[in-house]
């Protein structure tokens, strides 16, 4: 469940996707504010270089100002106007020095109306026809009155102003400068907030700085820049000593030595530095939120992860059948409302899946486990037995005549049994062992770590433990079992096998009458070739191997033969001759017998047919078994048989055996009824061996009755046989009955039998049964003898 | 020279206009004989005024030698004074007219100004002849002058240059036209301080 990529987690998708998008809004955010504090600091510079320039006009102009009223003072002053009058030039000079000293001023000159420099009070000793150096500051006091204008002398600069001297009419011009040093500098930045530079280009386009405000270091590298300087303008950037400025060159004042400018700088740095702290600032917010959000989303995350991956964990453990451990989730929210479902989910799969299984591996009835999952334990021991090489054994049991148990006390008395059987059943057996219901009325039984002799006790235990009658309703039942055995690991160490084993053991059991049978190997042969038998008999069915060989009856009262038996024979291509005893037993366990009556009945009636075409005129009685008799279509096949060999139904007797009737006494009934409506003869084989009743005797439309051979065989040295062959010749004779005997092998059991007054005999002192060619050519040279040549027959005459 | 003037007396009509044709007003108009100098000739005093704060009139023309008396007709006093190199005078603080007038004795024009109100112009032209006269708003100058030979010169404040002086031959009663075309450019005054 280790996801390759990351972001397969929900965790991981959940906690990126907020994170990111907090990243994308944290960066425009900071962008937005980092872009707009970059402008509005530049606006901002832009501004305060403005205003600083305006500034240092408004000063520069002040200065004018209150220079030019110095200036006017000095130059109304009388005496002084008496002098330059007067032309008195120590007297100036003088004046002028006093003047400008009043005030500060760094030079005071005057200039002749013809524009020459009459004093200067740089240079007193100098006087006479120089040219006055600032002419159009003349022109302008001339032109205004007054005139002030930042100039450059000697390669400094001066702020000068220029008035004339009245008398009362201009006679001469008076000027006073001050010198702007780092001092003015300094003031203009005092009032500015701005690093103020005075420099000058001179008329060969080289510039100077004058002074500055700036560290040294900084105006050596202005200096440096000077194209730069020629470029400023309204507006540059200068990178002083790596550092940038924006800077504006306001020019002050033309000269004729060169131009005067202040160079007005802010440093970017300074003027950023608010929006930069802001954008650190910001940027740290971004940084932190950015970290509380991962923090929060991991933790929103877990908080749906943890519950969906404790359900994903759930639901493993479900589907690995663990039922018993609920998801565990402490949150009221939605996550929480989804666990409590999926714990009642688990509820209900456990109770349905345990439902299940029961109906899958119990028996409802009896509440014992059913054959499947006997065979699973069964597969878990042997497992468990072959490892440890210990022994182990499985028991069939068959309760004895349940179905006539059922049969007459009804179903539900039939389930009672097998309750109470299954009870007992468990309270005989440890509590490892197994006691299972297979079917009907079949059990099976696993017992492990069992040798032989553990068996045996069980087996005996099982007998005892069934042998009390139960009581159904106040009614004592008499209930027997019969028991099969087979052992891991003699009899075989495959779990279909040993229980197969089993069943064939207890199968033994119930024909030998014994209760308990253990597996004998060596009866497989048999029962194989009877395996092999079924669909060998089906092949001699189509192949026509059966042959009808044909018994005479001998009429002891006439000495003659009316009747004969119709007797099935098989010659197999390979074994030879199969006794019916052999295939019939087993054809009618498997069912397959209804194939070969119907064989046999076609054979009979068309045989009947065909003989009584020819005039032999002979009835032949044909075997129907127990299950035939349940066959309900069999009247009608019989009939529609008899009417294509146009067969008249007098000569068909069918014998049915006593046992046979009693299955199913009502439906047998039944048949025998519409069969006897047919107008067929009806005779009861095997009288005597059964446990019928004669009140049920009585009702069934037979007329004829058959001795068992075993006791006609015997009857000549064993009273108890002789007793019961004359009293059955009796009690038939009583109900109205022909009475059969067969087995006749004796000319003295002949000689008794028609004593006896029975009515026919069978046997081979009569004739074996014949091949119907040879039967007829028996018959057919029987009765053209004379009758005296029968010695019988003069006795029965006689 | 009442001889000269009985003899034979003429009148100087001079005209002075601007460049435009415009008449000019209190320029002085004077006339120098030609082949002699002008006598001295009465030397007629003369008066400059001083009324609210003004020197009144503008322009006052004066022999060589004549005085000119500075009644103060203000109420506050006046300070006198004058750096022209033609005369060079001084009249301190006073109120009503100075004891003694001033004798301008050198011709050539004299600025005068007041050391109180520095926007107080005036002029005294100094001339050295006794024929002269001032044009009035119309721009004529007349005056009568002895028939002869006459260099006519014209001299206002306010000229940016002399114009070429003119002749005149006074012969009669006739009065003899001259004309002067004057280049004048009114100085920025200085504001009057009411």
């Amino acid at each position: 469940m280790s996801p390759r990529l990351p972001l397969r987690s929900l965790r991981a998708r959940i906690a990126v996707f907020f994170i990111l998008l907090l990243v994308v809004v944290e960066g425009i955010v900071y962008a937005l504010v980092s872009a707009g504090g970059e402008r509005i600091a530049e606006q901002n510079m832009a501004e305060e270089l403005l205003v600083g320039e305006r500034v240092v006009r408004r000063l520069v102009d002040q200065n004018a100002r209150r220079l030019t009223d110095a200036t006017q003072v000095l130059a109304a002053d009388f005496g002084f106007r008496a002098a330059v009058a007067t032309h008195d030039i120590p007297t100036i000079a003088s004046a002028l020095r006093n003047h400008g000293a009043r005030i500060d001023a760094s030079v005071v000159m005057l200039a002749s109306l013809d524009r020459r420099l009459v004093a200067d009070s740089r240079h007193p000793e100098r006087t006479g026809d120089d040219r006055f150096p600032l002419p159009t500051l003349i022109d302008t006091a001339a032109a205004n009155g007054r005139a002030a204008a930042i100039v450059l002398l000697d390669g400094r600069p001066y702020q000068m102003v220029m008035v004339p001297v009245r008398a009362p009419l201009p006679i001469a011009w008076v000027a006073m400068g001050f010198l702007m040093d780092h001092g003015t500098a300094a003031d203009l930045q005092a009032v500015s907030g701005l690093q103020v530079s005075l420099v000058s280009r001179a008329g060969d386009g080289h510039w100077s700085v004058l002074a500055s405000t700036l560290p040294s270091s900084m105006v050596r590298s202005l200096t440096a820049n000077e194209p730069r300087l020629e470029d400023i303008g309204r507006s540059a950037t200068l990178k002083l000593d790596g550092e940038p400025y924006l800077s504006l060159m306001a020019v002050l004042g033309d000269s004729p030595e060169g131009r005067v400018s202040a160079l007005l700088q802010r440093s970017r740095r300074e003027a950023t530095a608010p929006f930069d702290r802001l954008s650190a600032i910001l940027g740290g917010v971004a940084l932190v939120s950015v970290l509380f959000s991962i923090a929060g989303s991991v933790l929103i995350a877990r908080s749906i992860t943890r519950p969906v991956r404790l359900l994903a964990a759930a639901a493993r453990r479900i589907r690995d059948g663990d039922y018993d451990r609920p998801v565990i989730v402490d949150q009221r929210d939605e996550l929480g409302e989804l666990a409590a479902s999926f714990n009642h989910m688990l509820g209900g799969i456990a109770e349905r899946e345990s439902k299940i299984l029961r109906l899958a591996y119990e028996d409802t009835l009896t509440g014992l486990p059913n054959r499947a999952m006997f065979r699973d334990r069964l597969r878990q021991t042997l497992r468990t037995a072959a490892r440890a090489r210990t022994p182990f054994a499985v028991m069939v049991l068959d309760l004895d005549r349940f179905q006539y148990v059922n049969d007459s006390l009804g179903h539900p008395a039939g389930d009672e049994i097998l309750k109470e059987v299954a009870k007992r059943l468990k309270g005989t057996l440890r509590e490892s062992d197994t006691v299972a219901r297979l079917g009907g009325d079949e059990f099976a039984i696993l017992l492990p770590e069992s040798d032989p002799e553990r068996v045996h006790r069980a087996g005996r235990r099982i007998v005892a433990a069934l042998e009390p009658p139960i009581v159904l309703e106040g009614q004592p039942v008499d209930v027997s079992a019969s028991l099969g055995v087979s052992c891991y690991p003699e009899h075989d160490a495959d779990p279909d096998m040993l229980l197969r084993n089993a069943d064939v053991a207890m199968h033994l059991a119930k024909r030998s009458g014994g209760e308990i049978a253990l597996y004998d190997p060596s009866g497989e042969d048999g029962r194989r070739s009877h395996l092999s038998l079924l669909t060998e008999l089906r092949r001699a069915i189509q192949d026509d191997e059966l042959d009808l060989h044909f018994q005479p009856k001998l009429e002891l009262r006439t000495g003659r033969i009316v009747r004969a038996e119709a007797l099935v024979r098989w010659m197999h291509p390979v074994r030879g001759f199969v006794p019916p005893s052999e295939f019939i037993p087993f054809a009618e366990q498997t069912g397959y017998v209804r194939h070969v009556t119907r064989w046999v009945l076609r054979t009979v009636v068309r045989t009947i047919g065909a003989w009584h075409a020819d005039g032999l005129d002979v009835t032949v009685s044909a075997n129907v078994s127990t299950r035939d008799l349940l066959d309900a279509e069999l009247p009608d096949l019989i009939a529609s048989l008899l009417e294509t060999h146009a067969t008249p139904p007098g000569k068909l007797c069918l014998e049915i055996t006593e046992s046979g009737v009693m299955e199913d006494p009502q439906r047998a009934l039944e048949t025998l009824r519409r069969l006897h409506a047919l107008g067929l003869r009806l005779s009861i084989d095997d009288f005597g061996t059964g446990y019928s009743s004669l009140s049920y005797l009585k009702k069934l439309p037979v007329q004829e009755l058959k001795i068992d051979g075993s006791f006609v065989r015997h009857m000549a040295d064993d009273e108890d046989d002789a007793t019961i062959v004359r009293s059955t010749i009796e009690l038939g004779h009583n109900m109205g009955l022909e009475v059969v005997a067969e087995g006749v092998e004796t000319e003295a059991g002949l000689d008794l039998l028609r004593s006896l007054g029975c009515d026919e005999a069978q046997g081979y002192v009569i004739s074996r049964p014949l091949p119907a060619p040879a039967f007829v050519a028996w018959l057919r040279e029987r009765r053209a003898r004379p009758r005296p040549a029968e010695g019988h027959a003069s006795r029965v005459s006689a | 020279m009442a001889a000269v003037r009985v003899a034979s007396a003429g009148t100087l009509s001079a005209t002075v206009h601007d460049a435009d044709g415009q008449p000019v007003a209190q320029a002085v108009v004077y006339a120098r004989p030609v082949g002699h100098k002008a006598p001295a000739g009465p030397r007629r005093p003369a008066r400059m005024d001083q009324i609210d704060k003004e020197f009144v009139p503008l322009v006052v023309p004066v022999q060589v030698g004549a005085a000119v008396s500075f009644p103060n007709k203000d109420n506050i006093r006046h300070h006198v004074y004058s750096f022209s190199p033609a005369k060079r005078f001084e009249l301190k603080l006073y109120s009503g007219v100075p004891a003694k007038p001033v004798v301008f004795d050198r011709p050539g024009p004299v600025t005068l100004g007041c050391n109180i109100h520095d926007w107080m112009v005036g002029y005294i032209y100094v001339v050295d002849t006794p024929w002269f006269g001032k044009t009035s708003a119309d721009g004529v100058a007349s005056f009568e002058l002895p028939a002869g030979d006459y260099v006519v010169k014209v001299w206002h404040p306010w000229m940016k240059a002399e114009p070429a002086a003119q002749h005149a031959s006074v012969t009669g009663a006739q009065a003899v036209p001259v004309q002067f075309g004057l280049d004048v450019v009114q100085p920025p005054s200085m504001s009057k301080d009411e």
